[in-house]
C-alpha cells in the first residue's frame, strides 16, 4: 500500500484549485420577521405530524409498517436524498466551479441507475431492517454486521455535519444570531423533532417536508428569472440565454453590465469544461465516487424495505429519480443567476448562493422565508433519516442482534433514542468547524458508502463464491482507504486534496474496484475454511434474494 | 457443492436469472456510455484547446435559446437518460418475466409478486 501511495503521489495532477480559504459565515446579520416566522411555522407542522402520528412498535419506528406506494415512497427517496447539500450545496458548487461542478448532477442522479438494476429488488425480497442487517446474515458473521454497523454511523456522521452546516447558515440568516449558536439551534430543533416522531412521523413528514422544500427551490425562479430579463415561462430551460451572456461577460446591471479585460476571461474560463481547475480524471473520479456512494448510501437503501412489492421497489426508483432530477434542473439557475448579480464572488458566499442570489435580485421577505424553510426542511428530514438509520445500526445491529440478544423491544427504543443524541452532540462538535463545502462534505460520505458498503452489497447479491472473510477484508481497506483520504484532505495533503489522484471526495474510482477485487480474491483464498453450516445459510439467503426455489423442491439449478 | 445455488452476474444460471441479468447488461452499458462516454467525448472534443480549457465546437454551440452544448448534455441531458433508462429498465424486465413461465409465483409472505 505505501508503495501505491508513494508511486501515485509522483503521478500526482499538478492541477490544485480553490484551496480551502476561511468562509464567511455571516450573510446579512439581522433578525428577519417574515422569514423568521415562516420558518418556525413550518417547524411546529413538522410537529404537530409527528405527534399525530406516534410510533408504537419498533417496526414502525423504523421502517414505518410497509404500507407505502411507489409515488410516495418515490417522494420520500427524494426528500431523504435532497438534503442541505442538494438545496444549497449544488448551487453552491456551481457557482464556484461552474462547468466542473456539474459532475455532482451528473454522479448524484446516475447511481440511481445502478441502485435499480443491482440491489433494488433483491433488497425488497430480503424484506429485514437494516443493511447490517442484511450483509450480516447474508454473510453469516457478526463482524461483517458490526463494521457495517459501523460504517452506517461513519457515514450518517460526516453526512450530517453537511446538513448542520447548511442548517446553520441559514438559521443564522434568518434569526441574525452567530454560525456557531445557530448550529446549536438547528440541532436542538433536529432532536426534539426525531424524539417526538420516529419513522412514521418522519416518512409522514418527508412528503410534506418533499412539497416544501421543491416549491421552495423551485417557486422563486420564475421571479429569479424575470428580474435577470427572461420570460418566466420555464426558468430551467431559460437560463441558457443568461449563461451564453456570462460567457461573453454580460451581468447585471448592478454588477456594472459588461465586464471587461481579466474578469471576462475568467467568467467565460469559469464555465468552459476545464477553465475551475478540473482535469477529465479527477471529473470522472468525482462521477463514479458519487454514483457507487448513492448505490451504497445506507439511509437510501432502507428505503426498499419500506414498500409493499418488489414492483413498487422498483417504480418508486424511477419516480425518486425523476423528483431528484427535477430539483437538479433548478440548481444551475441559482448558480448561473448568482453569477448573474455577483458575478466575481468566491469561496466565502458559494454555500449561501441560494440565500443571496435571491436577496440581491430583491425577492420579497416572504420568498426568502419560504426558500430559507425550504432548506431546513431538506436539512431536517436528511438529518432525520441519517440518525435513524444510526440509531438503528446502534441498537437493532450492536445491542440488539450481538451485545444483548433478546433484549425487549422497549429496551431497543431507548437505546436507539439515546444514541440519536449522542450521535447529534457528536456532529454538532464537528460541525461547528466545517473542514469544507458542504456538498464536497457529502460527498466524502458517499466515498466511504461506494467504497465499503456498494463492493460488498454488490457481491453478497451478485456472487454467490464471495464470503464472509472477503466481505471483512474488502469492507475494511474500503473504510480505512477513505478515512485516510478524508484526514488526508483536513492535513491538506496534495495526494488527497481537491483534484489529488485519491482525493477524499472523489476516492472511490481506484478504491472501489481494488475493494471488490479483495472481496473476490479473499473469499476464494479461504473458501475452505467457511463452514457448511454457514454456506448453507447464505444459500437460503440467496435464493430469496433472486427468488430461486427452495432446496427441498429441487436439487439442481438449470 | 452442485446443491447450493451458484449466482455470478457474469454467468447467470436458470432461465429467469438469464433474463434478468441479460436486462441489467443493457441498461448498465447504456449508462456507462451517458455516464463516463459523455465526459470522455466532450474531453475528446476539446483537446485541441490550446490554453486547455477544453473549448471546441461543443462549447461554442448554442441550443435550446442559448445553452451552450457542453454544458447542457451534462446539466439536463444526462438527467433525463438516466430517468428514461429506470424506466427502460422496468419495462424490458416486465417484458422479459412476462415471457418465461412463473412456476414459483405462489411463494408466500416475501413480496415475491410476479410482474
Amino acid at each position: 500500500m505505501f508503495k501505491l501511495l508513494t508511486a501515485s503521489m509522483l503521478l500526482l495532477p499538478t492541477t490544485l484549485f480553490a484551496a480551502v480559504g476561511p468562509e464567511d459565515f455571516s450573510v446579512s446579520y439581522s433578525f428577519k420577521l417574515i422569514p423568521a416566522l415562516i420558518v418556525l411555522g413550518t417547524f411546529v407542522l413538522y410537529l404537530l405530524i409527528g405527534l399525530f402520528s406516534r410510533a408504537t412498535s419498533p417496526s414502525d419506528y423504523w421502517v414505518a409498517g410497509r404500507g407505502i406506494g411507489p409515488i410516495g415512497n418515490g417522494a420520500a427517496i427524494a426528500s431523504d436524498w435532497m438534503s442541505a447539500a442538494s438545496f444549497m450545496g449544488v448551487a453552491g458548487l456551481l457557482y464556484l466551479r461552474g462547468w466542473f461542478g456539474l459532475g455532482y448532477i451528473l454522479g448524484w442522479t446516475g447511481g440511481y441507475v445502478l441502485l435499480l438494476c443491482l440491489f433494488a429488488a433483491p433488497l425488497r425480497r430480503f424484506g429485514k431492517f437494516t443493511i447490517a442487517e442484511f450483509l450480516g446474515d447474508r454473510y453469516d458473521s457478526h463482524g461483517v454486521r458490526l463494521v457495517t454497523a459501523t460504517v452506517t454511523i461513519i457515514i450518517a456522521v460526516t453526512y450530517a455535519v453537511a446538513q448542520f452546516k447548511g442548517m446553520g447558515l441559514v438559521c443564522g440568516w434568518v434569526f441574525g444570531i452567530d454560525y456557531k449558536h445557530s448550529v446549536l439551534f438547528a440541532a436542538g430543533i433536529t432532536v426534539i423533532y426525531l424524539l417526538f416522531s420516529g419513522m412514521t412521523g418522519v416518512t409522514r413528514n418527508q412528503q410534506l417536508q418533499y412539497v416544501i422544500l421543491i416549491t421552495a427551490f423551485a417557486v422563486p425562479l420564475w421571479f429569479l428569472i424575470r428580474n435577470a430579463g427572461g420570460s418566466g415561462l420555464f426558468p430551467p430551460l431559460e437560463y441558457g440565454s443568461i449563461l451564453s451572456g456570462l460567457m461573453e461577460g454580460k451581468v447585471s446591471p448592478s454588477a456594472g453590465g459588461q465586464l471587461l479585460g481579466e474578469e471576462l476571461a475568467g467568467l467565460r474560463q469559469l464555465f468552459l469544461p476545464w477553465g475551475s481547475g478540473g482535469d477529465i480524471y479527477s471529473f470522472l473520479a468525482l462521477v463514479f465516487t458519487l454514483m457507487v456512494g448513492t448505490a451504497g448510501l445506507p439511509h437510501i437503501l432502507v428505503r426498499f424495505y419500506t414498500v409493499q412489492s418488489e414492483n413498487v421497489a422498483r417504480s418508486s426508483v424511477v419516480w425518486g429519480l425523476f423528483f431528484i432530477g427535477l430539483l437538479y434542473w433548478a440548481s444551475p439557475v441559482y448558480a448561473v443567476i448568482g453569477r448573474y448579480w455577483n458575478p466575481l464572488g468566491g469561496q466565502s458566499v458559494a454555500d449561501m448562493i441560494i440565500l443571496s442570489a435571491p436577496e440581491q435580485a430583491q425577492l420579497g421577505p416572504i420568498f426568502l422565508g419560504y426558500l430559507a424553510a425550504g432548506a431546513l426542511a431538506a436539512g431536517i428530514s436528511t438529518v432525520a433519516a441519517l440518525l435513524m438509520a444510526a440509531a438503528s445500526a446502534v441498537a437493532h445491529d450492536w445491542y440488539s442482534t450481538v451485545l444483548h440478544p433478546g433484549c425487549s423491544e422497549k429496551e431497543q427504543l431507548v437505546i436507539g433514542r439515546v444514541f440519536t443524541v449522542v450521535v447529534c452532540v457528536f456532529v454538532v462538535v464537528i460541525a461547528l468547524n466545517p473542514p469544507a463545502l458542504i456538498a464536497q462534505i457529502v460527498a466524502m460520505a458517499f466515498a466511504v458508502a461506494g467504497a465499503t458498503i456498494f463492493p460488498a452489497l454488490v457481491l453478497a447479491i451478485w456472487d454467490s463464491g464471495s464470503n464472509r472473510y472477503g466481505a471483512l477484508a474488502g469492507m475494511i481497506w474500503g473504510l480505512s482507504m477513505t478515512l485516510v483520504a478524508m484526514v488526508g484532505w483536513m492535513a491538506r495533503i496534495p495526494l488527497f486534496a481537491e483534484g489529488g489522484l485519491l482525493s477524499a471526495t472523489s476516492s472511490a474510482l481506484v478504491i472501489t474496484p481494488l475493494a471488490l477485487l479483495i472481496n473476490i480474491a479473499v473469499s476464494r483464498l479461504t473458501s475452505d475454511k467457511v463452514s457448511e453450516a454457514c454456506l448453507d445459510h447464505s444459500d437460503i439467503i440467496l435464493r430469496r434474494l433472486h427468488r430461486l426455489p427452495e432446496r427441498v423442491n429441487v436439487a439442481k439449478i438449470d | 457443492m452442485s446443491e447450493r445455488v451458484t449466482i455470478n452476474l457474469f454467468r447467470p444460471q436458470g432461465e429467469r436469472l438469464r433474463q434478468e441479468v441479460a436486462v441489467i447488461r443493457i441498461v448498465l452499458f447504456l449508462w456507462a456510455l451517458i455516464a463516463f462516454g459523455l465526459p470522455l467525448f466532450i474531453w475528446l472534443c476539446g483537446l485541441g484547446d490550446p490554453q486547455g480549457f477544453g473549448a471546441s465546437w461543443l462549447t461554442r454551440m448554442r441550443i435550446f435559446g442559448g445553452f451552450p452544448l457542453h454544458y447542457w448534455l451534462i446539466a439536463q441531458g444526462g438527467t433525463i437518460a438516466f430517468v428514461l433508462l429506470c424506466k427502460l429498465y422496468t419495462e424490458l424486465l416486465a417484458r422479459a418475466l412476462r415471457k418465461i413461465e412463473r412456476p414459483w409465483h405462489a411463494e408466500a409472505g416475501q413480496g415475491g409478486d410476479d410482474v
